[in-house]
């Protein structure tokens, strides 16, 4: 009888050993994984289709490619090109605004003039896009001042500008607000 | 006395040639004169028209490149940079914008006449003392075609193009120089 008491002990015991261990090593693995996940987050590559319209440092103007902030820098790469890079503590200004622009280039334009009877200024009306501005000012290494327009798609200029601002880049004059091209029309005489 | 057609050919040639050979020094010693200078372009500064901060940037990117392609100047500087502090012949180019129409792209091709791009800025080329050197109103228009962003790359082409067609005085060390060179040929 004791030694069919002793097994019974014996068996609870070691299930609740089991159990245990297995509480442990699903507390270790669960910590485990969102540890992973938390540094993927530290780490993580904020990438945006940009067009670069003017300024920044070695890349071509009005050239479209991957806008992306790796780590402390921001990147511009075009496909096929080299990475051209600023540091993001470099960033001295940021401001965002809205233009509307005309698409389809150069093509678009000659065959709106070919259309007759001036219907090409009909479809002018509706081939027009909105994008945001992005603007940057930043430092070289000498202390000069640089500048940077990138033109992006609709509503991710103020994610950009909140990525820079969260890995250490300045808003000098304080106006987080979007400007509009549409309000600025002052004519100061 | 005939003269004939080819030989009428060489004597024009050999005076233009002869043109040429003189005036050569004398074109030499203009651009040298001019090229001593170094510029420093500082930040437009929007005055009290509501500029948008992207055509504030794209006046300044602009008026860089423009004027490095020039080739007027030995150097053309960034605001802020440290270099232009070991440099002695330095102009500094000031930018105030006194007039912008924002415009709009649309309406310009909807309408041709209407939605132009107008910016208008008083360019100040001064010494570092303060001393205005060369002083211009200038415009930059987007008038038919193209995006806005075109008016600054107008308005700092304008620029350029104003200040290479003027005559600006000669640096002091080019000054000095050539006095240090009238003394060797007395002394001769």
């Amino acid at each position: 009888m004791n030694s069919i008491k002793t097994i019974k002990t014996r068996t609870k015991s070691q299930k609740l050993l089991c159990t245990a261990a297995f509480l442990i090593l699903l507390t270790g693995t669960i910590s485990a994984a969102f540890a992973k996940d938390g540094t993927a987050a530290a780490n993580s590559q904020v990438s945006i289709r940009a067009t670069h319209l003017l300024g920044f440092e070695k890349a071509k103007d009005n050239s479209t490619g991957t806008l992306t902030i790796a780590g402390d820098a921001l990147e511009f790469q075009k496909i096929g090109k080299p990475v051209s890079q600023v540091r993001i503590e470099s960033i001295q200004d940021i401001s965002v605004g809205d233009q509307s622009k005309q698409v389809g280039g150069l093509p678009m334009t000659l065959g709106k003039a070919a259309v007759p009877f001036g219907g090409g200024r009909a479809v002018s009306l509706f081939a027009h896009k909105k994008y945001d501005t992005v603007t940057l000012e930043y430092q070289d290494a000498q202390g000069g001042v640089h500048g940077a327009i990138f033109q992006l798609n609709k509503g991710q200029g103020e994610t950009l500008r909140d990525d820079l601002l969260a890995k250490g880049a300045r808003v000098t004059n304080g106006d987080n607000t979007k400007q509009s091209a549409a309000e600025v029309s002052s004519e100061n005489k | 006395m005939k003269t004939s057609k080819p030989t009428l050919l060489l004597a024009l040639a050999a005076a233009a040639l002869v043109t040429l050979s003189v005036m050569k020094p004398v074109i030499l010693r203009a651009e040298t004169s001019s090229t001593q200078w170094s510029v420093q372009v500082t930040k437009v500064d929007s005055g009290a028209v509501n500029l948008e901060p992207s055509f504030q940037v794209a006046i300044y990117e602009s008026l860089l490149d423009e004027l490095n392609k020039t080739k007027h100047f030995k150097q053309v500087l960034r605001d802020g940079d440290r270099e232009a502090n070991g440099i002695a012949d330095l102009l500094i180019l000031k930018t105030t914008v006194e007039r912008y129409s924002a415009g709009s792209e649309t309406k310009r091709a909807v309408t041709t006449v209407a939605g132009a791009t107008k910016l208008t800025v008083r360019s100040q080329l001064c010494t570092r003392g303060g001393k205005i050197v060369l002083e211009r109103t200038i415009n930059g228009n987007v008038r038919f075609m193209g995006s806005n962003l075109r008016a600054p790359h107008n308005l700092a082409h304008n620029v350029a193009k104003a200040i290479k067609q003027s005559s600006l005085p000669e640096p002091a060390s080019a000054v000095a120089q050539r006095d240090a060179e009238v003394v060797v040929v007395e002394v001769r």
